[in-house]
């Protein structure tokens, strides 16, 4: 029931001494490290063999734990591979809601008494739902696993759902729907949404909104998680200081029999395209002085196989911070915003694609038409050169290794790896398939990838001043927050 | 510290700590509570101790500590549990330190990605990233802090970088103009377009009244406007001094070898004459403080804030604790009474905010879309009021200590952490505090302490009360009242 996924120890010391080697000669040169070629990072297996185990119940849940004994704490849960995406758009917001509800009452304890036992051990109890999973999750102190396991199925296996907690969470979320009129990042987020998703789930947000809201009930919320808790769609992990064998069988014991059943089915595709063609949304929230801007369109999934390249062609536009295309040219250049950047938004199903940013009422239209130029550049006559395509390897080989820094991180991507049935070497093959990429990849990806003539420009801002800059571009829409 | 006096020394005044070796004499900074002492050359060595009941390594008691000839303080901290390393340079000076422009402590923060002699303008930041680190900076109240992340093969780049441009920065017209305008944005971004922005502004005004801590990091927009070119070599040559500096090192590293190298290249950076304090200090407040913000707001927000004493005061737990009790997860009293039972609110919380001058208590509410704020206001003070009348109880202090123990030993997991950790002691205190001397002093805390802080920090005449609400129908428009941000 164990599972290799490689050796770490040895390979590390060698690196090491190399680095230490390097390092000293460096120090012998009167030269800067940047006029030196950069050593190779250290690197080797993500984790040992003896550290990581797998196993799977006969009632198909799945179990992966890591130990790791530096510090005495622990974190565990379950990942159930279904999320908001799940749900009918009609109830959005009922993944939100639910998981809310369970952190209210479990078996014996009401709420209070709920919160007591969990913060009486200085541990945390969260339950949350993306767009593809549904997460139960603990962490505390190693000593108090016993605890933080009876907690967990608890919460799991007899949440309360009684009506008066629901009641209570669906106000909440209520009102923090309002709220968020008041941040203009999610007031924008959202409505990109809307452009973009019309009436697919991905349309609405994952909280929802004041009218799918009033239309869920308790029994809603308690079959939200009834219908996905099944062995077969859900995965048990567990980090930090323990015996994984003693986890396991612990798991076994408690979870070993539950029933195993049918999973509902997940969201369908979302349009292939969107938008058709170039739609011009301006969000009138007359007071704000700084405009935001999200230029979008349909993206890929998060099992995309040229996802590698396309990543690295997103590093080169905006996805890396300083290192970007869009941050050189509107913020280091022309000091138009304090921050900008690009991405794919990676779920089950494809995402969008966006680029965001904010910048002074005054000079939306200059920031939209470098916006322009950059995706038009990278699509044909600035296409990603071979140097820009060397430092983005570099840079995703050695951000891969700063990223897995603790367990917590390395058992959070082979989760994520398991609920999207990708395979379980990616972690040790990633840095191999990085280096593999080729020009054509990444180029490849721009042509592909990215739709400048057709994205959606959603602004949010005084529409008196919005309006006039952008008219000429296509048929201005102006929606009310 | 730029001088506080209102309140007691704290624990920085202890024999434990070593004198100065750094700081020419004749800094016009007052004695104060923490930047004085400086260790040459020392080795901690720190028995395990037993944190939440667990027994757990601190892995401070592997620092190593030393002073250049030129002052700069380096502390280095070997830990090879995996190839990464953070490296941070804490400057001790913040907007705090500011005499003529605001914000100029930030917006020089921004002009030291902006190129240097030897690397063009943001071509540092990219040298890091090309290799997968991570690279950023920060300025507070007190200190402005530089630092990276990155895999271990890149710590001579690091230091390579972080050495060059403390040493040759290339302060120009044109860079700075640009620079000003991303600051703007920044400003905009953080606090002119932000409710809670605007709230906390307001408040730091109100309760700082003539302490530098009273404007904002970012600066007001008109200083920002104007800083020049000379105004920022003046900011540099007068805190960016090695004498006013720490590197902090953690991770997988060779000490030997690294500090030989930050000998030979920041070894040559100046020291200063003196570094140059604000003399302003705390000014006793005798009665309560209000404000309106008038903003088009869905939630009205409440923000209110108490004089508490600085960083390191033996207090200083106590309001933990009673941080943790008000607002400490779903059991703590501001979400049970606000949140939870009373609906009033959609968020509650107030914690201790510690700076090296004088502390700050906060809370914090968003009122539910219909509920006056006045109600939560009210709410809220009368769960002050309670704890100052009745005290809390032995659970609440038990549960509160808990939860304070297990977030020291999160803090431990990575190595950026532990720098933030190093760093943050070495300015304020002149050393690092073991765990075992944390735990000790929240474990001495008691029920009765918690009651007295409150009592004697959280009183109606020395608070001061912020409430965000949207403009009545007939109010004049913001920029008859006062300068537009626009």
């Amino acid at each position: 029931m164990s599972k290799v996924l490689g050796r770490f120890t040895g390979r590390i010391l060698l690196a090491l001494s190399l680095v230490a080697f390097v390092a000293g000669c460096a120090l012998s040169s009167p030269r800067p490290a940047w006029d030196e070629p950069p050593p190779a990072p250290a690197e080797g297996p993500i984790v040992s063999t003896d550290d990581l185990h797998r196993a799977r119940l006969a009632n198909g849940l799945e179990v992966i734990v890591l130990e790791d004994r530096r510090l005495p704490r622990i974190s565990l849960g379950f990942t159930l591979r279904r999320g908001a995406g799940s749900v009918d758009p009609e109830l959005a917001g009922l993944a939100a809601v639910a998981t809310e509800v369970m952190q209210r009452g479990a078996g014996e304890w009401d709420a209070l008494a709920l919160a007591k036992v969990v913060e009486d051990a200085g541990a945390s109890l969260s339950a949350s739902a993306g767009w593809d999973t549904t997460g139960v999750s603990l962490s505390g102190l190693a000593k108090d696993r016993g605890l933080l396991l009876e907690i967990l199925e608890e919460v799991a296996t007899r949440p309360r759902f009684d009506d008066g907690e629901f009641q209570k969470a669906l106000a909440e979320q209520q009102a923090s729907i309002v709220a968020a009129q008041d941040d203009p990042s999610t007031l924008i987020r959202w409505n990109v949404l809307r452009v973009l998703y019309g009436g697919h789930r991905y349309g609405l947000p994952r909280s929802g909104t004041a009218e799918s809201l009033a239309r869920i009930d308790v029994e809603a919320a308690r079959a939200y998680w009834i219908d996905r808790f099944v062995p077969s769609n859900t995965l048990f992990w567990a980090v930090g200081d323990f015996s994984a064998e003693e986890v396991i069988g612990e798991v076994e014991r408690r979870f070993g029999s539950l029933p195993d059943g049918p999973v509902v089915p997940n969201t369908p595709p979302p349009p292939l395209r969107t938008p058709e063609k170039r739609r011009i949304v301006v969000v009138d929230k007359p007071d704000l002085v700084q405009a935001r801007i999200i230029l979008a369109h349909e993206g890929i999934s998060r099992t995309e196989p040229t996802r590698i390249p396309v990543d690295i062609m997103n590093d080169v536009l905006g996805g890396s911070g300083f290192s970007s295309r869009l941050m050189m040219s509107v913020r280091a250049d022309e000091g138009l915003t304090y921050g900008i950047g690009s991405g794919f938004s990676l779920r089950g199903q494809p995402g969008p694609f966006s680029i965001s940013t904010f910048t002074r009422v005054a000079e939306v239209r200059r920031v939209i038409d470098i916006l322009h130029d950059e995706l038009e550049g990278i699509r044909s006559d600035e296409p990603v050169t071979e140097e820009e395509l060397a430092k983005f390897i570099s840079y995703n080989v050695g951000r891969f290794g700063l990223s897995l820094e603790t367990s917590e991180a390395v058992l959070s991507s082979l989760v994520d790896l398991i609920v999207h049935g990708l395979p379980d070497d990616s972690l040790d093959t990633y840095r191999g398939r990085v280096r593999a990429v080729t020009l054509d990849d990444v180029r490849d990806a721009a042509q592909v990838r990215l739709a400048p003539e057709r994205a959606a420009i959603v602004l949010l801002g005084p529409a008196e001043e919005l309006v006039p800059q952008v008219e000429d571009l296509a048929p201005v829409e102006v929606w009310q927050p | 510290m730029k001088s506080s006096i209102r309140w007691p020394r704290g624990r920085s005044g202890r024999p434990d700590t070593f004198p100065a070796a750094s700081r020419a004499g004749g800094s016009q900074r007052a004695i104060g509570l923490s930047r004085i002492l400086y260790t040459v050359a020392s080795l901690f060595l720190v028995a395990s101790v037993s944190l939440a009941d667990e027994a757990i390594r601190d892995p401070v008691e592997g620092l190593v500590m030393t002073t250049l000839d030129n002052g700069l303080r380096v502390v280095l901290l070997e830990d090879h549990r995996t190839p990464v390393v953070a490296f941070q340079i804490w400057v001790d000076a913040g907007s705090s330190d500011e005499s003529f422009y605001t914000g100029i402590a930030h917006l020089f923060e921004h002009m030291m990605f902006k190129g240097s002699e030897n690397i063009d303008e943001e071509v540092h930041a990219q040298l890091i990233n090309e290799r997968g680190g991570r690279i950023n900076a920060y300025t507070s109240r007190d200190v402005t802090v530089y630092h990276e992340d990155v895999t271990s093969e890149s710590l001579p780049l690091v230091i390579d970088l972080e050495a060059e441009r403390f040493a040759n920065l290339d302060i120009s017209e044109e860079t700075l103009e640009s620079e000003r305008e991303v600051v703007l944005e920044e400003r905009r971004l953080r606090t002119e377009d932000t409710p809670d922005g605007r709230g906390f502004e307001a408040l730091a005004a109100l309760v700082w009244q003539a302490h530098p801590y009273r404007w904002p990091v970012i600066g007001w927009r008109s200083d920002v406007e104007q800083v020049t070119v000379a105004a920022c070599q003046v900011f540099f040559d007068t805190y960016y001094a090695a004498n006013n500096l720490t590197v902090v090192i953690v991770g997988d590293f060779e000490s030997e070898p690294t500090l030989a190298r930050i000998r030979r290249t920041f070894g040559t950076l100046r020291a200063a004459e003196a570094i140059p304090r604000n003399p302003t200090s705390v000014v006793e407040q005798r009665g309560e403080r209000r404000a309106e913000v008038h903003y088009d707001v869905q939630i009205p927000l409440l923000y209110a804030g108490w004089h508490t004493p600085p960083t390191g005061h033996a207090d200083g737990e106590a309001l933990d604790i009673a941080s943790q009790v008000l607002s400490g997860g779903r059991s703590s009293r501001l979400y049970r009474s606000l949140v939870y039972e009373k609906e009033q609110a959609l968020y509650a919380h107030g914690g201790y905010m510690e700076h090296t001058d004088a502390g700050m208590f906060y809370a914090i509410a968003g009122a539910r879309p219909g509920v006056p704020v006045a109600e939560v206001e009210s709410s809220f003070m009368a769960e002050i009021d309670e704890i100052a009348r009745n005290g809390v109880s032995e659970e609440e202090v038990v549960r509160a200590k808990r939860q304070m123990e297990v977030a020291l030993v999160n803090r431990l997991a990575t190595n950026h952490a532990l720098a933030s950790r190093i760093g943050r002691e070495i300015v304020a205190f002149g050393r690092v505090r073991p765990l075992s001397e944390r735990i000790e002093a929240i474990r001495a805390v008691t029920v009765e302490d918690v009651q007295r802080v409150v009592r004697r920090y959280l009183r109606r005449e020395s608070r001061s009360v912020v409430r965000v609400i949207s403009p009545p129908p007939d109010a004049a428009t913001r920029a008859v009242a006062g300068g537009s941000d626009r």
